[in-house]
């Protein structure tokens, strides 16, 4: 965030979008979230890139910050492993929220809907992905399984293509 | 009179024996009213009795909670019911009828010493949920040391499930523990209670003790059989039975007729009675089928004849080879003189399956065959051996065919291997040596011509289930086939034998031949003849027989004693309680015996099984997970001395009449198990915050060593993690727990006491300091100790490979960590107890939906059923001085509807008479107390004791655990008249807490109390050299000498008794004032209100709403009208206290109003409720902007519906919390989330901020938070360091701030800004505390006698505080502690006398020049000179003792009784 201003003025805010966003099916508890910080330290993601920080997300809609967090890519990282969801004492349900926000961002405009559609089929080539690899290794489960990652996933492309 | 029967009944009951229990008992007990106590557990003390510590003060819990248990135990009106519930309540307020059940204790605790003798010899070691489960306890047990009653306690769950299967109840249980604890005799003894036979039994029954064996749910059953085994074995190698010793002989003859289990074992046990008995047998040795039927290889014939030879050594007399009816006539015994028979003749006949060619040689009955095999007659067994039948018979006769030379022994059973009745493992044998099963056989025909040459069988298979639930064997049609053999053996049952002999004892038999007899008592139609075993049941086990023969010893004992046979006893099974298998037990295979191997098994009858040698049986005996917890063992019975442990004990239920009831049973402890992220219950380094305040007690499982559980080193670094279970709306409460803050960082400061290099954290969301000092302390851990705070929820704790314990977390601002610990505490929240919402629910009291009871109207006391009462967490997380008042609240609560019968059921003391000493010699009896280890682990109290011994006038010494506890009370009152004592010496802690405790001791043993002393051995020696134990006890030896040396000069002092005023002044008028008054005058005294406005209400008049959103003007008019309009409140408006003279019980008071007209009043007690003043301040333009404003400001405009404002911004900790107010309002947080509830109500969207350095909406206010943010509240942490700013701009109102979260500052705009300023103390404090003699602390607000154990006392005698005059808090709150006040008033009014004097001055006239400067002096204003004499008078019931007075007194006429000069300067020159 070097660079970036570090001043934030109410004026900026759009004091509605806490009640949008919590007006959508599983945005409804957003605004009870207390910033325990519970969702961020278990989130894989997070782990991963420091810079994706899901209660600040969740700070930002509460502010009423729409321009920055509909525009921005942190919207996107979510891998939807529901971690946050599981441990979250106020029941905030980071994991709907961030599709609430992905449906928001393409409504209003701050990607185009086929991103969206993009987005989906990445899932769910990745979930094909995991489902290849695993079939590549199942059959060895009572073996003791060595692998080597790369060339599963060279095997799991193939299947894939093959199908 | 009609009148009459409204007065209601003078009696209350208080349930919960806690802490809030023991103050509501004791206000009540004081107050006129007779109490009766009852607790669920063993002892009085609830959760404080496991503290260690208490915050803010660091008090030790125990040292604090100790005495009052002892004055509750000892107080005469009070009636402790431990063991017990409220189990249902009718009636009506003043006039209820409860319901009390009481479990059994299974020790009388009026006989029990407390000594521990029975706690040594307990072989049953339970987890101990008073230690956390950290440690191990015994079954009889006592929770802990300072317990009352001091009482042993024996827990029983239920029948052990073993001993519940075995028919004739051997205590399985019992020996096996025993058995664990080597104690192989006492085992034996035990079994034989219940069998003559262990050795037998644990050989060759069928042990369904092994069945119902609740380790079987964790991995096998214990081996129960093996090791009764093994004890039979050890006691045959003692080569003397144990038996024992039997009753003298009662001149009575039975005769048994039959000589097997049943018949040996009803002679046993009736030898063991004093009956002369003898056992008639037909066959040439004793034993039945035990020897008839059990091949030798199962049953070796020397066990057999060593444990029949224990029988004839008790005097039974066994006649074999008589057949009687036969051999012997029933006339001829007759003529014997019997004085009654036991017919137990077995079942010896066999049944044939009635197929042709039965009849040919070669064919043997199963039961003939095995009975000339064990006599050692001539059996011929062929090459070829058939052995039809699937029972035991027929398996012990093919392992006997095999065993006499058969080629092939083959087995055929007409249905398949899973309907085989025969015992797996005899099957298992019996495959293993080579006998050959044919299943779904069944044989049609023996052929051969005279001699067998085989069988020609059928084809089976299996079809409908038939009426024993097996499914019924059915022919397959064509199926047939012929087998070559040369012997059959019948087995396929047995038949009655003895229709002949029945018939001439006139005992009737049934269709099937079998003798009709009842089967619990054994009673036949015949007097004086009973019958048992096979012959009456048919055909069943070993202990089936022996279960037989000892209830017909209990019969005929009956029956010769003339008493009922059926009273008290029942043939139904007890019920099962199986309950929670236990986690975490390792899995352990269960013992088995080596075996003769097979090859030499077949070809001898040596017994096969060789039995478990003691390393094996010991540890097998150690699997047992004592399911009965109490094993009934009956060794604590046998060597308690006090004869107190009754086994036998039964539940009670009572009915008792009170006229209220007071609810306190507490909490429980959140179950953090189901937290799987935290690791509590997978890693044995996290613990419950409960188990660390264990840890951290020096009476505790490591005694005091802070230590891990997994491997007990000392931790370096701790975390504590908070809201485990709290302000979680899923998996836990939504609630605060409201104390855990708190003591998370008193444990970790005084962890960090215990260790010196030793790091703790606290991982917080928002740290809830808000009681009084709290703040403080909270600081103090921060910058003083270094406990580390962390703001972030934890998510999980892992383990690493190390043992390490990982904690991930968010900081606020920098990147998630993981950090390690070695230890991990979590700081578990407050439920509801579970038992109490079933009373509760029971007693018809309404509760909200989180559990807790819900209180009609504003008082936070009462119930939606009138009458019933609740105080405590119970009611509401709190802590421990808010329990104390709501408990205080609650004993008002219930004073007030019984005062019409004060003093109706209460019982006054009488004190033996005192015993003149004065003019004696000095008999000093010195007692030293080890105070746990708190003493005894640095003084060597055994040496002080030897000690003091050594000392003039000292006659006895002695050292004890706990020289405070009851047991220790009533053993100084015995050696005071054992030694004729007349000076008593404790060294111990401090006279501060427990002086009274031993006057009082010694006063019961008839001395004057001030014939005591104490030497404070643990504050000035144990504690402040607890590194130099050494120097630490010759100090000690110091202190006991200088006591003694003083001791031996003590006088007996006099008090007087003086009347006391009913009347209270109540200064202050609002809610809590107001409310003390009513609830005096309730009580029936008279009030006297001052105020020093023109009109009551006070605080209240400025807030529009209470915290839960009702009308505060509503309740100020309600106040306010009933004080007006009640007869015994007299109200001075415009006025103020001006003077104040008397002391507790007799004040006279000078009440001045505005025009200057005084007035004189007389009173009993001083309630202070001069509340407080909301602070001002200048920050944030706070008085420069209009826009900037404080709570009360908005409230009023909030309520004068003048609010225009549609972006607010709260700001909180407004001048508190920092250098120059330094402690937390703690109402400010409340009100802003009420008020911005109201902002956010109806549509009108506002924008609501609140700009907080920790929310403290502790306990049941967090909904009210969680709800404002769900409105829309957004909130934003700030720190101390930096601040919000506000400025204003043109017409903007700007406030700016920087929030952690996203990492920048904000700046928003403001309609309004809030400012959340907190309270200050009244300015009148000072003056008023002066007028009272009564202190403030640093803030200026009163300050109570204790903070933990009397919140609403002063240290002075008869002054009370109530409301915000003692610290800032809520209104329910100050209505609570309102009536605490009043109760607490009440005990003092509500006397007619109080004693005073004592230590008190005196002057010796002789020697006075009546200089006055004594009376310049006085405080207390106790001495004046008197005019016309010209020497000084003190007034003794004023005198405090203080010993100004001596020290100011030029001419040496002043003395302080209890402390001359003499006295003291002996105490100096001992030094």
């Amino acid at each position: 965030m070097v660079g970036e201003e570090k001043l934030r003025r109410s004026a900026s805010f759009d004091p509605e979008f806490k009640w949008e966003v919590s007006a959508r099916p599983g945005g409804e508890h957003l605004k009870t979230c207390f910033a325990c910080g519970v969702c961020t330290a278990g989130c894989p993601v997070a782990e991963i890139d420091p810079a994706y920080n899901p209660r600040r997300i969740i700070r930002m809609v509460i502010l009423g910050m729409r321009q920055q967090v509909l525009s921005s890519e942190m919207i996107w990282l979510c891998s939807t492993c529901y971690t946050c969801y599981a441990h979250c004492p106020q029941d905030v349900r980071f994991t709907e929220i961030m599709k609430v926000l992905r449906e928001m961002a393409v409504e209003e405009g701050y990607v185009h809907s086929s991103f969206l559609e993009c987005i989906s089929r990445v899932d769910r080539l990745s979930e094909s992905l995991r489902r290849q690899m695993l079939m590549e290794i199942l059959p060895h489960r009572g073996e003791g399984v060595e692998i080597e990652e790369r060339d599963l996933l060279t095997r799991a492309l193939r299947n894939l293509e093959d199908r | 009179m009609a009148e009459a029967a409204r007065v209601p009944v003078g009696a209350v009951m208080v349930v919960g024996g806690g802490i809030a229990g023991l103050q509501a008992a004791l206000d009540l007990a004081e107050s006129g009213f007779y109490v009766y106590l009852v607790e669920r557990s063993p002892s009085i003390g609830g959760m404080m009795a496991r503290l260690d510590k208490t915050f803010p003060t660091n008090d030790c819990a125990m040292c604090i909670l100790s005495p009052k248990l002892v004055e509750c135990g000892r107080h005469l009106n009070i009636e402790v019911l431990t063991h017990s519930e409220l189990v249902d309540l009718r009636g009506q307020p003043g006039d209820f009828t409860a319901v009390v059940r009481t479990a059994p204790r299974y020790v009388d605790p009026e006989k029990c010493t407390g000594c521990g003798d029975c706690e040594k010899e307990c072989p049953v070691r339970v987890p101990n949920e008073y230690e956390g489960y950290l440690s191990q306890r015994r079954a009889i047990y006592r929770p802990f040391p300072q317990a009352f009653p001091n009482a042993y306690s024996i827990e029983k769950s239920s029948v052990p499930l073993c001993q519940a299967a075995c028919p004739s109840g051997v205590h399985a249980q019992g020996y096996v523990a025993l058995l664990a604890a080597g104690k192989y005799r006492e085992a034996v003894a035990l079994i034989k209670r219940d069998t003559p036979f262990p050795a037998i039994c644990g050989r060759v029954c069928n042990h369904p003790c092994e069945a119902n064996c609740k380790r079987g749910l964790v991995d096998e059953p214990v081996a129960i059989a093996a090791l009764k085994r093994f004890l039979g074995d050890w006691e045959a190698a003692t080569g003397e039975p144990i038996v024992p010793d039997p009753a003298p002989p009662n001149g009575k003859k039975v005769a048994v007729v039959g000589g097997g289990p049943a018949g040996l074992s009803c002679a046993f046990y009736l030898a063991l009675r004093g009956y002369g008995v003898t056992v008639y047998e037909a066959a040439e040795r004793p034993g039945g089928m035990m020897v008839l039927g059990i091949p030798a290889y199962r049953l070796p014939r020397e066990v057999l004849d060593t444990e029949i030879e224990a029988l004839r050594r008790l005097g039974v007399e066994i006649r074999c080879g008589v057949r009687v009816g036969e051999d012997i006539t029933v006339e001829d015994l007759r003529r014997a003189g019997y004085d009654a028979y036991y017919l137990a003749v077995g079942a010896h006949g066999a049944a044939r399956l009635g197929i042709p060619g039965e009849h040919l040689e070669g064919v043997i009955s199963g039961v003939e065959f095995l009975r000339r095999v064990n006599l050692g007659q001539p059996v011929a067994v062929g090459e070829r051996v058939a052995v039809i039948g699937g029972g035991n018979v027929a398996m012990d006769a093919a392992r006997s065919a095999l065993r006499l030379g058969a080629r092939e022994v083959w087995v055929l059973y007409r249905r398949s291997r899973n309907e085989m009745p025969a015992a797996p493992w005899e099957r298992e044998a019996a495959e293993a040596e080579g006998v050959r099963f044919e299943y779904l056989i069944a044989p049609l025909e023996v052929l051969g011509g005279d001699r067998v040459v085989g069988l020609r069988c059928q084809r089976m298979r299996l079809g409908a289930p038939d009426a024993s639930g097996r499914r019924r064997p059915e022919p397959i049609p064509g199926q047939q086939l012929e087998m070559p053999f040369d012997t059959v053996i019948q087995a396929v049952g047995q038949a009655p034998h003895f229709a002949q002999l029945a018939s001439s004892f006139g005992v009737p038999v049934d269709s099937r031949g079998w003798m009709k007899a009842d089967v619990l008592t054994g009673a036949t139609e015949v007097p004086g003849v009973f019958a048992g075993g096979d012959a009456v049941t048919g055909p069943r086990t070993l202990i089936e027989a022996i279960a037989a023969g000892k209830r017909a010893a209990e019969s005929i004992h009956r029956y010769l004693e003339g008493r009922d046979l059926h009273e008290g006893r029942q043939l139904d099974p007890v019920p099962l309680v199986v309950g929670e298998v236990p986690r975490g037990i390792p899995r352990a295979p269960r013992a088995r015996m080596p075996e003769l191997p097979v090859a030499e098994r077949v070809r001898s009858f040596a017994e096969v099984d060789r039995g478990l040698d003691e390393e094996a049986a010991r540890a097998e005996a150690a699997r047992c997970l004592a399911c009965g917890v109490c094993a009934s063992c009956y060794e604590c019975e046998r060597v308690c001395r006090a004869e107190a442990v009754r086994h036998q004990d039964r539940e009670r239920v009572r009915e008792i009449r009170v006229g209220a009831v007071v609810l306190c049973p507490g909490f429980d402890v959140l179950d953090a198990r189901g937290l799987e992220e935290y690791g509590l219950g997978k890693y044995p380094d996290v613990v419950t915050s409960v188990q660390f305040e264990r840890i951290l007690s020096a009476s505790g499982p490591y005694e005091g060593h802070v230590r891990r559980p997994s491997d007990g080193r000392v931790p370096r670094r701790i975390a504590f993690v908070q809201c485990v279970g709290s302000r979680d709306v899923r998996r836990g409460r939504t609630y605060c727990s409201a104390v855990c803050c708190m003591y998370a960082i008193k444990e970790a400061v005084i962890a960090k006491e215990h260790v010196g290099d030793l790091e703790t954290t606290i991982f917080y969301m928002d740290m809830r300091a808000y009681g009084k000092d709290f703040e403080q302390y909270y600081r103090r851990a921060r910058e003083e100790y270094g406990v580390r705070f962390v703001p972030a929820k934890v998510q999980r704790v892992t383990q690493g490979a190390d043992g390490s314990l990982k904690v991930r977390f968010a900081p606020e601002e920098g990147e998630v960590t993981e950090e390690e610990f070695d230890l991990v505490v979590l700081s578990v929240g407050m439920a509801p107890e579970e038992g109490a919402r079933r009373l509760a629910e029971r007693l018809g009291i309404q509760l909200d939906e989180d559990g807790f009871p819900v209180s009609p109207g504003r008082d936070p006391v009462a119930t939606s059923r009138p009458g019933v009462f609740v105080c405590g967490p119970f009611a509401g997380p709190k802590d421990i001085p808010e329990t104390v008042v709501e408990a205080s609240a609650a004993a008002a609560a219930a004073g007030a509807i019984l005062a019409p019968a004060r003093g109706q059921l209460v019982r006054e003391k009488e004190y033996p008479p005192e015993r003149p000493v004065e003019h004696d010699p000095p008999r000093i009896g010195v007692f030293v107390c080890h105070c746990g280890i708190n003493i005894g682990g640095v003084v060597d109290v055994p040496q002080v004791a030897e000690y003091a011994r050594s000392l003039p006038g000292v006659v006895y010494a002695e050292h004890n655990l706990y020289t405070c506890s009851q047991d220790t009370q009533q053993r100084i009152k015995e050696l005071i008249a054992e030694y004729a004592l007349n000076r008593v010496v404790v060294a111990s802690c401090s006279p501060r807490t427990h002086e009274a405790l031993f006057q009082e001791t010694i006063r019961e043993a008839g001395l004057n109390p001030h014939l005591f002393q104490m030497a404070n051995i643990r504050d000035q020696c144990s504690w402040v050299h607890m590194a130099q134990p050494e120097q630490a006890t010759a100090k000690a030896k110091d202190l006991v000498r200088m006591a003694v040396a003083r001791a031996a000069l003590l006088r007996p002092l006099r008090e007087v008794s003086v009347p006391v005023t009913p009347s209270v002044l109540v200064i202050g008028g609002g809610p809590a004032g107001m409310t003390a008054a009513l609830e005096v005058a309730r009580q029936g005294f008279e009030v006297h209100l001052v105020e020093q406005r023109a009109e009551l209400g006070g605080h209240l008049r400025q807030l529009g709403w209470t915290a839960d959103g009702s009308d505060a003007e509503e309740l100020c008019r309600h106040l306010v009208r009933e004080v007006e309009s009640n007869a015994r409140i007299r109200v001075y408006l415009n006025s103020q206290v001006g003077r104040v003279e008397g002391f507790v019980g007799n004040f006279r008071s000078l009440i001045r109003d505005h025009r200057g007209h005084t007035r004189e009043v007389e009173h009993g007690a001083i309630i202070v409720a001069t509340g407080a003043v909301p602070a001002s301040t200048d920050e944030y333009l706070c008085g420069s902007h209009p826009r900037v404003i404080t709570q009360l400001e908005l409230e009023r405009r909030l309520r004068a519906g003048e609010l225009d404002a549609r972006r607010v911004v709260f700001i909180g900790c407004v001048g508190s919390r920092e250098e120059g107010r330094p402690y937390c309002s703690r109402v400010c947080c409340i009100q802003t989330v009420k008020c911005a509830l109201k902002l956010l109500e109806g549509d009108g969207r506002r924008e609501v901020y609140l700009l907080y350095r920790d929310v403290r909406t502790y306990g049941l206010h967090e909904e009210a938070y969680r709800r404002a943010r769900e409105r829309g509240m957004v909130c934003i942490r700030y720190q101390e360091g930096s601040k919000p700013e506000v400025r204003a701009e043109e017409d903007a109102l700007l406030v700016r701030c920087y929030d952690p979260i996203l990492g920048h500052s904000i700046e928003l705009e403001a309609d309004l800004v809030v400012l959340g300023t907190g309270l200050d103390p009244a300015p009148g404090n000072r003056q008023l505390a002066q007028l009272l003699k009564v202190p403030l602390n640093q803030d200026g607000f009163f300050l109570e006698a204790h903070v933990k154990l009397r919140p609403v006392d002063f240290a002075t005698d008869g002054v009370f505080v109530a409301g915000t005059a003692h610290a800032p808090k809520l209104l329910p709150e100050v209505i609570a502690q309102a009536k605490a006040a009043a109760a607490r008033a009440v005990t003092v009014v509500s006397r007619t006398h109080i004693r005073a004097g004592g230590v008190v001055t005196t002057v010796n006239e002789a020697r006075c020049t009546g200089c006055g400067t004594c009376e310049s002096i006085c405080q207390f204003g106790a001495i004046k000179v008197d005019p016309e004499r010209q020497v000084a008078r003190v007034e003794p019931a004023l005198c405090k003792g203080c010993g100004a007075c001596v020290a100011g007194c030029r001419c040496g006429a002043a003395t302080l009784q209890g402390f001359t000069e003499e006295q003291i300067m002996a105490e100096v020159a001992a030094l």
